[in-house]
């Protein structure tokens, strides 16, 4: 069987807002093969499938379609073209069947629009055969689906559609080992029925059990392509990790000491925790001073050990000592007023008061704070901390009253980190704290972090770039699905170490 | 100062419109700029400004907050206090009754809202019926005749000060003051706002959201059985269906204030000025004798004519905007994104 | 990572078979529908016990079924503008004024064939008024029908002036009410007719689906080509429509019009149907809970009369039964919407 190149992508270009995400992307797709897209988180391999699907349109480059150029307009054009993809999230219609979810805008009617529904089962039929689904799961409403099965009806959904080329985002980021598997081949058996595949990972383990081709994107760029056999877990590990560590020995200098007992006295420990949903048995030390890297994929619970510590969720098992002392806030403003303090990963959905003035965003923590007689706020001293933040932490905007929505993401997120910074905390959590940001912006903010360890703080960095995580931390925790795997200090902390621990490298081997 | 969600372009197209209302009228007939016409608007205007204070605290409050129950409160409230007083209580205590059958009530739709976690649309339509129902079981649906109580209790609704109208400087403008200090200057009144502008962002950065909200409601019974006092007070009589309307209208001054339907913006400072507008309005088609049903008109004319001008202007898709959903980017922190 | 219900990965829903009749009746009986059920069976205990079975009487089944069915006909175009995630609190003005125009029609001697569509059509406009300042103005649901209530109701003064319309045809009456097909009053016929359609169109036809989608997921409905604005204009001009049936129905029950007629009759058919469990976020609801809602608070209003008791205590009790229904529903994991969203 002669092998088409049924769609392929020309040096596409995309940037947001100054910031180039896709630096030229060269992609050869070819009908019944799998090809697996890696990079690391914020290497351009989400912006790269928003293209594909018409979600985006490039700044530059073709997208070639059976070898014609096609501009593709919207999703729905897209989807025309035989384009489908399935998201890690999937957008569906909670309340209504499954049958409706993969029929929906493109029902099978009679005349008057009426719906046939039986037609519509005997079209599904032999898709529901192909991935191994029961007919019965047809009438059952989504929302009661998990999100493994969930995802699975997005697979008959673009079958249904007829789609050419399927692609996966990072599918098995939600699934169990076993959901996985069956995945796999449900996969494999797309591929050899002549789909065209595009999976998206970041697990290493994965790509020689369903990977024909791979291709690896460093930063916007492509930075190499195999065939089938021609890579090994090692190969691709130090590609994705060895340009880093060059770059990283050449910039950091030689990493603090810490004391061989620091961590026996820690400001705050997490022993045991665990959460039904989301982690197991997470025993974090953090000793004051000193900052602690928490390094781990999307997924492996990390956020979520830090939400809990935060009292915004329920842990299940374990405790938490502060001081020493058992504590369990029951929601954040309690874990504020104990002192331990959490910068938000979503700066969108979890952090910024959108048309709030920047002095409302920088003080919402503390607002207490400032009440005098009657619960009155002296404002004179609330702008005035406004204002001696923004100045320490270099936010530029006109002044306290500037929308913060109007600044650029950069002063945004440093807002947000003047928020959690300018008060004292004992412990102070931060997730992503320069996601998204320019790279003058990023050191400034890690220069603060680090002014922050040395007050004393137990700061935590959460961080999905390695780089980050291994020049701003004085020990560095790894974490991969929902447990601790490594711990790391000193010389330990090279990125071959953090990130084979992080993408359970060796693990497919064994 | 901290004037967060405060409208300056809101309030003077308001006060533009005020001013508007009155030289037309005036120009119809003069006579309506007389002090004693002045004084019967504020009179008319000072129950539902007073219910639609509170109104402006739930709605701002976001996240589907609103109280359809604040008239069946003011019904309530006064049949109570009109029964207090046919008791025989002393009529300060049964003042007091009534505010605090207010609290009370508020505390149940606070309650059903936050803890029960039922909409705020579906709660207030609940308890709406209930407390005018009660209203109406304890009066047997007769109005209370509260005309041979003592006059210093009538002239909560009826007596002057300083030449104004009693409740109007000794009940309204207080409140008035207090409330803008509540929403703009205290811890309480900012948390609300960044509340309604982002719940999530709100609860992790340690505002105890569903408190806040529920004292949201507590604030509009309060005011709403304060309102019902006043209304008893004036008219002489406590009646089981008074204020019927008052739900939706103070809903419509509230919008009409520059508050958004969604939370998080507005002022009572534009409620209040909306209310003036309206009172003005409403005075002035009664003044030149047209049916009290057209002020409710022309109300209605205001209220959209104001929200699709403003929609004009920022081109903003409130079509966009699921209604009263609890879903929406408030609702659950979505999944990281990844590449 | 994702903080959604359910979301732990080995723990999967499995695809379970619909069994027994038994385990199939249970689960029914708590759906909503099926708690809405047994409130409707013990509520006509509760009312023939009480009423010493003067409930039974034909006079007083006539009268529930027919006020029933005013409340009905509009709950079902209610039900489809609540599903795509809007409202109307405007109808019950929109109905004394379709009431208030359709009577000059009356007075002006024009006959029951020719008037009766002129009622249909007069509300499909106002409704089409509410669509076009929420869909072309963008103006949020609650608040463009806030106003248009004062305006409808204002015009209504307009219309009748200082007058009330008396001379409504007593024909009406006997077309609609006194009528009947088998036992059925002729209204109640209509009410049944429409309500099975539009169940019928609801569950089986592409267009009721897409109001489905709309409400449950309004973005990907957009992605998916479903003409949104359209259908959106749709219910809200149908709901138009039947409140103008609603107000022939009201004169014949009463043949007056005044100035206060159809006050606060949104608050009734609203009612009726969130207790019949369609959700006011949109996507979820059935004409069938519709049908039980409306039957609910028609039985309660009447079951207060025929006990004797103050009628007063009718909206205690309507109150009473919202909250506690939707308390109920709300705790069974997947059934309240909270969790699933």
């Amino acid at each position: 069987m002669r092998l088409m190149t049924a769609f392929e992508l020309k040096n596409i270009v995309k940037s947001f807002g100054g910031v180039r995400a896709l630096k030229g992307v060269d992609l050869q797709i070819e009908s019944g093969r799998t090809h697996v897209l890696l990079g690391e988180n914020g290497a351009g391999k989400s912006t790269l499938i928003k293209i594909l699907t018409g979600a985006l349109t490039p700044d530059d480059g073709t997208i070639l379609i059976d070898g014609e150029a096609c501009a593709l307009r919207n999703p729905e054009h897209a989807q025309a073209m035989g384009i489908a993809a399935v998201y890690q999230e999937p957008l569906i219609y909670p309340h209504l069947s499954v049958l409706e979810n993969i029929f929906m805008g493109r029902e099978i009617a009679g005349p008057l629009g009426y719906v046939r529904r039986d037609a519509m089962r005997a079209a599904v039929r032999p898709v529901l055969t192909e991935l191994e689904l029961p007919e019965t799961l047809l009438s059952r409403p989504m929302s009661s689906l998990s999100l493994g099965y969930q995802q699975l009806v997005l697979i008959a959904k673009a079958l249904v559609q007829n789609a050419r080329l399927i692609i996966f985002d990072e599918p098995t980021s939600i699934l169990s080992r076993a959901e996985s598997q069956r995945l796999f081949s449900i996969i494999g058996r797309l591929r050899d029925g002549g789909r065209a595949i595009v999976y998206i990972t970041h697990r290493l383990e994965e790509v020689p059990q369903i990977g024909d081709r791979v291709t690896v994107l460093t930063d916007g760029q492509v930075t190499g392509a195999y065939g089938a056999g021609e890579f090994s877990e090692t190969t691709l590990l130090e590609l994705m990790a060895g340009k880093k560590s060059r770059e990283i020995e050449k910039e950091i200098e030689a990493h603090r000491d810490i004391a061989a007992d620091a961590v026996e006295h820690p400001v705050l420990a997490v022993e045991n925790l665990s959460h039904e949903s989301y982690f197991d048995d997470v025993t974090w030390r953090l000793p004051g001073g000193i900052i602690t890297g928490i390094y781990g994929l999307v997924g492996s619970g990390r956020s979520e050990v830090a939400l809990s510590v935060f009292g915004f969720l329920k842990p299940s098992g374990g405790r938490i000592l502060l001081d020493g002392r058992p504590v369990a806030p029951a929601d954040p403003a309690e874990a504020i007023a104990l002192g331990i303090g959490y910068l938000p990963e979503d700066r969108k959905l979890q952090g910024i008061f959108a048309t709030k003035p920047l002095e409302s965003n920088l003080t919402s923590n503390r607002l207490g704070g400032f009440a005098r007689t009657l619960g009155l706020l002296d404002f004179k001293s609330l702008f005035d901390d406004a204002r001696r933040v923004m100045a320490r932490y270099n936010i530029k905007a006109q002044s306290t009253r500037t929308m913060i929505s109007t600044l650029s993401g950069g002063n945004q997120q440093k807002g947000l980190f003047a928020r959690w910074a300018g008060k004292p905390f004992k412990v102070l959590i931060l997730d992503e704290p320069t996601r998204g940001i320019d790279v003058r912006t990023k050191d400034e903010i890690h220069d603060f972090i680090r002014d922050l360890a040395a007050q004393g703080v137990a700061v935590v960095v959460i961080s999905s770039d390695l780089k980050e995580v291994l020049s701003v931390s004085d020990r560095i925790i790894v974490m991969r699905e929902g447990r601790v795997v490594d711990e790391v200090a000193g010389d330990g902390m090279t990125p071959e170490r953090v990130l084979g621990s992080a993408l359970g490298a060796g693990k497919a081997a064994a | 100062m901290g004037a967060t969600g405060f409208q300056p372009g809101r309030i003077v197209l308001l006060v533009a419109l005020t001013a508007l209302a009155l030289i037309g009228f005036a120009s119809g007939d003069p006579g309506i700029l007389s002090g004693a016409n002045l004084y019967s608007m504020a009179v008319f205007a000072v129950e539902i400004g007073i219910i639609a204070f509170g109104q402006t605290l739930v709605i701002c409050g976001g996240d589907g907050g609103i109280d359809l129950s604040v008239g069946a409160i003011a019904a309530l409230a006064q049949v109570l206090m009109g029964l207090a007083l046919q008791a025989g209580i002393f009529w300060p205590a049964s003042v007091l009754i009534a505010v605090v059958a207010g609290i009370v009530m508020g505390a149940v739709n606070g309650v059903l809202v936050t803890r029960f976690r039922i909409e705020p649309i579906i709660t207030t339509l609940a308890t709406m019926f209930v407390f005018d129902g009660l209203a109406l079981v304890l009066t047997g649906g007769i109005n209370i005749d509260l005309t041979t109580m003592p006059q210093t209790f009538l002239d909560l609704g009826q007596g002057s000060a300083l030449g104004l109208p009693f409740q109007l400087l000794c009940v309204y403008l207080p409140a008035f003051l207090i409330l803008i200090a509540l929403q703009h200057r205290t811890h309480f009144g900012r948390s609300l706002y960044l509340v309604g502008t982002n719940t999530l962002s709100a609860r992790l950065t340690g505002i105890r959201v569903d408190r806040l909200r529920a004292w949201t409601y507590v604030i509009a019974g309060l005011l709403s059985g304060l309102a019902g006092a006043i209304g008893a007070a004036r008219l002489g009589t406590a009646s089981p269906t008074a204020d019927e309307q008052a739900n939706l209208i103070s809903i419509a001054i509230v919008v009409l204030g520059g508050s958004s339907i969604f939370g998080g913006d507005g002022s009572v400072v534009g409620t209040a000025v909306a209310t003036v507008l309206i009172g003005v309005v409403n005075y002035g088609l009664s003044y030149n004798d047209f049916n009290p049903i057209y002020q409710a008109g022309v109300m209605g004319i205001i209220l959209i004519a104001a929200v699709l001008i403003e929609n004009l202007a920022s081109g903003r898709n409130w079509a966009a905007m699921p209604f009263f959903s609890r879903r929406g980017p408030t609702a659950i922190p979505r999944k990281e994104s990844s590449g | 990572m994702s903080f959604q219900a359910g979301a732990r990965p080995d723990q999967i829903a499995r695809p379970v078979a619909a069994r027994g009749w038994l385990e199939r009746a249970v689960r029914f009986a708590k759906g909503r529908e099926g708690v809405l059920l047994i409130t409707l069976f013990l509520l006509v205990i509760v009312i023939s016990i009480g009423s010493h079975g003067a409930f039974w009487a034909p006079v007083n089944l006539n009268n529930l079924m027919v006020s029933a069915a005013v409340t009905a006909i509009p709950a079902i175009g209610m039900t489809l503008v609540i599903l795509t995630g809007g409202i109307d609190v405007s109808i019950g003005s929109m109905l004394g004024l379709v009431a208030a125009i359709g009577g000059k029609f009356f007075e002006a001697g024009w006959s029951i064939p020719v008037v009766a569509p002129l009622f249909c059509l007069i509300g499909a406009a106002f409704g089409l008024v509410n669509a076009a300042i929420i869909i072309g103005g963008r103006v949020p649901p609650v608040v463009a029908t806030l106003g248009t209530l004062s305006i409808f109701r204002m015009s209504v003064f307009l219309v009748l002036g200082a007058n009330w319309i008396t001379m409504i045809p007593p024909e009406l009456t006997v077309i609609f009410i006194s009528d009947r097909v088998w036992f059925l009053p002729v209204a109640s016929v209509m009410a049944l007719v429409l309500m099975a359609a539009f169940a019928f169109f609801l569950r089986s036809f592409r267009l009721g689906r897409h109001i489905y989608a709309i409400g449950n997921n309004e973005e990907a409905a957009r992605l998916a080509g479903i003409p949104v604005g359209r259908i959106k204009l749709y219910a809200y001009t149908l709901l138009g429509m039947f409140t103008g049936v609603a107000a022939l129905l009201t004169l014949g029950q009463s043949p007056l019009v005044q100035t206060s007629t159809g006050t606060g009759f949104e608050l009734g058919v609203i009612a009726a149907v969130v207790l019949g469990g369609t959700e006011l976020s949109g996507g979820r609801g059935t004409i069938l809970g519709t049908l039980l809602g409306t039957l609910i608070v028609e039985l309660v209003n009447d079951g207060v009369v025929l006990m004797h008791i103050q009628p007063f205590w009718g909206g205690v009790l309507l109150g009473g039964i919202i909250l506690l229904s939707i308390g109920i529903n709300q705790r069974w994991p997947g059934r309240g919407s909270k969790a699933a969203e």
